[in-house]
């Protein structure tokens, strides 16, 4: 998993690629929480190499969905490749987040 | 065709300076012969002028001496009056020179005109009296001007028309007596004279062909002429204006002056002449003689012509000449040729052309000769040579195959034993090379592996290698260190090694029970560890120094432990060190970029990715060194599994959430084997991670390594996935599915995961067997 991640004052755009599962999750929410430290309005998550997702994955978006919602942000989801689409679907988060 | 085209190119060269040659010689002969034929031709005019002049002053001067004697005669009074008629009949009777004479005499007191006259009337003389009313010859040039001039006189020729019907000049001589003591002018004696033998004297002149002599009186008129009508009827002067020659009045006035000289005149029908003129002195005529140009050069150009022919002849003969004597000199080099060409095709005994001279062409025999002995001992030098760099290729492909039988070639080497894949390969650049790598079993459990290279190439290199390779053989003991090995075998390369080779080497005893691998270095390139999971890195040992430098050096042994799925990649510098045309090695960092970028974690894929990486980076540039690369996958570091196919349809993993990766590559693998397709991986992969990931959280506590078992199968069309643990009694189905039609706000975080297994898959069975929980998940497949 290699995140990377683009910072303008109204928007946090943050490319994932790899796999986020069990091993790594906490890794990964450490590292979008560092990111996110600041007040942004929009933070954009480029789904586009992201090759695989687990539970513990989800969870991490689903708080991380939260803690924008709390803040009166928005999360967006892009460029989901069509297996976590699925994923996303069959969990029924895809009526949660926004997918664009 | 060549003899042809050098006599040819001799000829185009000489002709040239010949012609020249000779046109100097030609032309030098030529201005000579002409100023020469000039000069003589002066010379000739001259002599002819002068001496016609010469036979006419004679005559003249013979003629000028009876007038003379008359007058002394008259004076000293030997001559009566009444007898003169009768004297002058017989003095022309007697010189047939004259054709008249006259004694005038000056008239008396009663003015009566005297003067006997002889004459010739045909064949006979008469004689009269001169003087009469119809004639007075005191008016007459005859008498008036010698008688003023008291000096004798030569009238202007004249034609004497109804009388002597010929050209006559009369010659006047004043004559005295004496009276009364006193001399007195007393008349005037005459003779005439026919020129008669004055034309023929100068036509007789005859010069060349058309040219010719002339004769003018003082006033200038043609006395003598070949054209007879400008005789006394032109002068010099009215033909130089009717000809509009102005040239020719300067000479008619300097001919009329009593000068002599040469001129050059251009006359109508003579062309360009030569003008000679010379004074008749005593009566102031002049005399030319004309030498036309044309003819006094005619025979100079007949030799001129007779020349032309033969030097022609001569060119064409000496042009035959050359082209025969060049062509029998060269025709030796026809053969010589031909000798060549026969040399070329391989026959160094060819025959050469008989050369008897000493020449240039003996020469070349003797280099021909000399290139042929040299030619034959050269080829059977080459011959010999051949053979024997034939007969070492061939032992050294034998050597080749020797050194190859000596590594290891045979994949998968063990498989009896199921943790480890391995695989290497060598490559030589030379037909024998110094690398070396090898692998073997100490025991049912010890795996001992090496890599080396050899300082240098080729034959020495190959067989310190091999030396090496068997000392490696002798030495390893799975008893022993690494490092004990490492020394004695260098200990033993030590001794003799006066060429001073070395060998750098690593070698390694993997446990592939434990995964415990204990390994030393002997200053070779750090090999690759590519954990489980993450990226390729270097392993960070002791480098060490070659074997075969110092025998008392000590080397150190090293430990490591690797986990399942973690692989060792060897290699020799041949690889890093590989070089492209712009000599740009591949170096340490390619490698390892070549190795992440590799997507096969199968040592063979991955040599052979590498391997492909490098060709890649050298392209057409030669390789330099050998190649060598050995990579061990270690499958597994559990207790030794020896179930045979049954290992293949489960795994044991230790409780931890770390051995995702290692479930990870077997479901792959395992998957593959059964068939099914890789999209499924990803489903699978989620399903079993989230069932695993329960288990290690729920059934066990965090901290504990106990053992899972996890089973993959097809039953049918049916996937069966199985998990079994020893931990506490925990039924995952038990949990209440999520609501997923909530907000995100209200969702719970977690419960997701069995809910996902559910959805993904078509049915999730759990049981409790004799104090294992079993859960199993049946997936339908295509």
């Amino acid at each position: 998993m290699n995140i990377t991640s683009q910072v303008t004052p109204e928007r946090i755009i943050i490319s994932i690629e790899g796999r986020i599962d069990t091993t790594n999750y906490g890794e990964f929410e450490n590292d979008i929480n560092k990111i996110l430290d600041t007040k942004t309005p929009e933070v954009v998550l480029d789904c586009n190499s992201l090759n695989y997702i687990s539970s513990s994955g989800l969870r991490v978006f689903l708080s991380l969905h939260k803690k924008m919602m709390a803040s009166g942000g928005r999360l967006l989801l892009k460029s989901l490749q069509p297996s976590i689409k699925e994923i996303f679907d069959i969990s029924g988060f895809s009526s949660i987040f926004n997918i664009g | 065709m060549i003899r042809e085209k050098l006599s040819y190119r001799i000829i185009s060269r000489l002709l040239p300076a010949i012609l020249l040659l000779g046109a100097a010689i030609v032309t030098a002969y030529y201005l000579f012969a002409r100023s020469s034929i000039a000069e003589h031709t002066a010379a000739n005019a001259q002599m002819t002028a002068k001496n016609s002049v010469h036979s006419i002053e004679k005559i003249v001067k013979q003629a000028e001496l009876i007038p003379a004697n008359l007058a002394w005669m008259m004076e000293s009074g030997s001559l009566e009056r009444d007898s003169l008629y009768h004297f002058l009949k017989k003095l022309v009777e007697n010189n047939p020179l004259i054709y008249a004479s006259a004694i005038a005499f000056k008239p008396d007191k009663n003015r009566r005109l005297f003067s006997p006259y002889a004459y010739r009337n045909d064949s006979i003389v008469e004689s009269i009296n001169l003087g009469s009313e119809t004639y007075n010859y005191l008016i007459m040039d005859w008498y008036q001007i010698p008688a003023m001039l008291k000096k004798p006189y030569w009238t202007e020729p004249y034609y004497d028309e109804g009388g002597a019907n010929a050209l006559l000049s009369t010659y006047s001589h004043p004559f005295y007596l004496i009276k009364n003591g006193n001399r007195e002018f007393a008349g005037i004696i005459t003779i005439d004279i026919s020129l008669e033998w004055l034309t023929q004297t100068v036509s007789s002149v005859k010069i060349l062909e058309s040219g010719y002599a002339l004769l003018i009186s003082g006033n200038g008129v043609y006395v003598t002429h070949p054209d007879r009508n400008n005789i006394m009827n032109h002068t010099i002067f009215t033909r130089a204006k009717e000809m509009e020659i102005p040239k020719l009045r300067e000479i008619g006035r300097s001919m009329i002056r009593g000068e002599s000289g040469f001129d050059t005149i251009e006359l109508p029908q003579i062309g360009k002449a030569l003008l000679y003129y010379e004074p008749i002195t005593s009566t102031g005529w002049s005399l030319g003689v004309i030498y036309p140009y044309k003819e006094m050069y005619a025979s100079l150009q007949k030799l001129n012509l007779v020349i032309v022919i033969l030097s022609a002849i001569a060119l064409a003969l000496l042009i035959i000449f050359i082209s025969t004597i060049v062509g029998r000199m060269l025709r030796p080099l026809t053969k010589f040729a031909k000798s060549a060409r026969v040399v070329a095709e391989g026959n160094f005994s060819a025959e050469l052309p008989q050369i008897t001279s000493k020449d240039e062409m003996r020469e070349l025999r003797d280099s021909f000769e000399f290139m042929q002995r040299e030619l034959t001992v050269y080829i059977s030098n080459l011959r010999e040579t051949t053979t024997a760099k034939e007969k070492i290729e061939s032992e050294l492909r034998i050597a080749k195959e020797i050194q190859m039988g000596m590594i290891p070639h045979i994949f998968p080497p063990f498989p009896q034993i199921k943790q480890i894949d391995l695989y290497a390969m060598l490559e030589s650049a030379k037909e024998v090379g110094g690398d070396l790598y090898d692998f073997f079993l100490l025991d049912e459990r010890n795996l001992c592996f090496a890599i080396g290279d050899v300082s240098g190439k080729g034959i020495p290199a190959s067989l310190f290698m091999a030396v090496t390779r068997t000392l490696l053989r002798s030495l390893a003991d799975r008893d022993k260190t690494t490092a004990t090995i490492l020394s004695e075998i260098n200990s033993t390369l030590c001794l003799n090694n006066d060429s001073n080779m070395f060998v750098t080497f690593f070698i390694g005893i993997l446990d592939t029970t434990t995964g415990d691998l204990r390994y030393c270095n002997a200053g070779h390139n750090p090999p690759v560890l590519i954990k489980s999971g993450a990226k390729a890195e270097y392993f960070e040992i002791t480098k060490g120094i070659p074997l075969g430098l110092f025998d008392d050096f000590t080397f150190n042994e090293q430990f490591t432990k690797l986990n399942g799925g973690d692989q060792i990649f060897l290699y020799t510098d041949g690889l890093t060190e590989a070089e492209n045309s712009s000599n740009e090695l591949f170096s340490e960092n390619r490698l390892i970029d070549s190795i992440n970028i590799s997507e096969s974690r199968l040592p063979e894929s991955l040599v052979k990715d590498v391997l492909r990486s490098v060709k890649l980076h050298v392209a057409d540039n030669e390789q330099s060194d050998d190649l060598t690369m050995l990579s061990i996958l270690y499958k597994r570091s559990d207790e030794d599994n020896s179930k045979g196919k049954e290992a293949e349809k489960s795994i044991t993993v230790q409780s931890d959430i770390a051995q995702l990766q290692r479930i990870n590559n077997w479901t792959e693998e395992r998957l593959s084997r059964l068939g099914l397709p890789e999209e499924l991986g990803n489903t699978v992969n989620l399903v079993i991670e989230e069932a695993f990931s329960n288990i290690v959280f729920y059934a066990y506590e965090p901290g504990d390594s106990e053992k899972i078992d996890l089973s993959l199968d097809c039953e049918g069309n049916m996937l069966v996935i199985e998990l079994r643990d020893r931990g506490r009694a925990f039924d995952p189905t038990a949990k209440k599915d999520p609501d997923t039609t909530i907000p995100a706000e209200e969702r719970e975080i977690g419960g997701l995961g069995i809910f996902l297994i559910k959805k993904l898959t078509d049915s999730v069975e759990y049981a409790r067997i004799d104090g294992v929980n079993v859960l199993t998940i049946r997936k339908v497949v295509k």
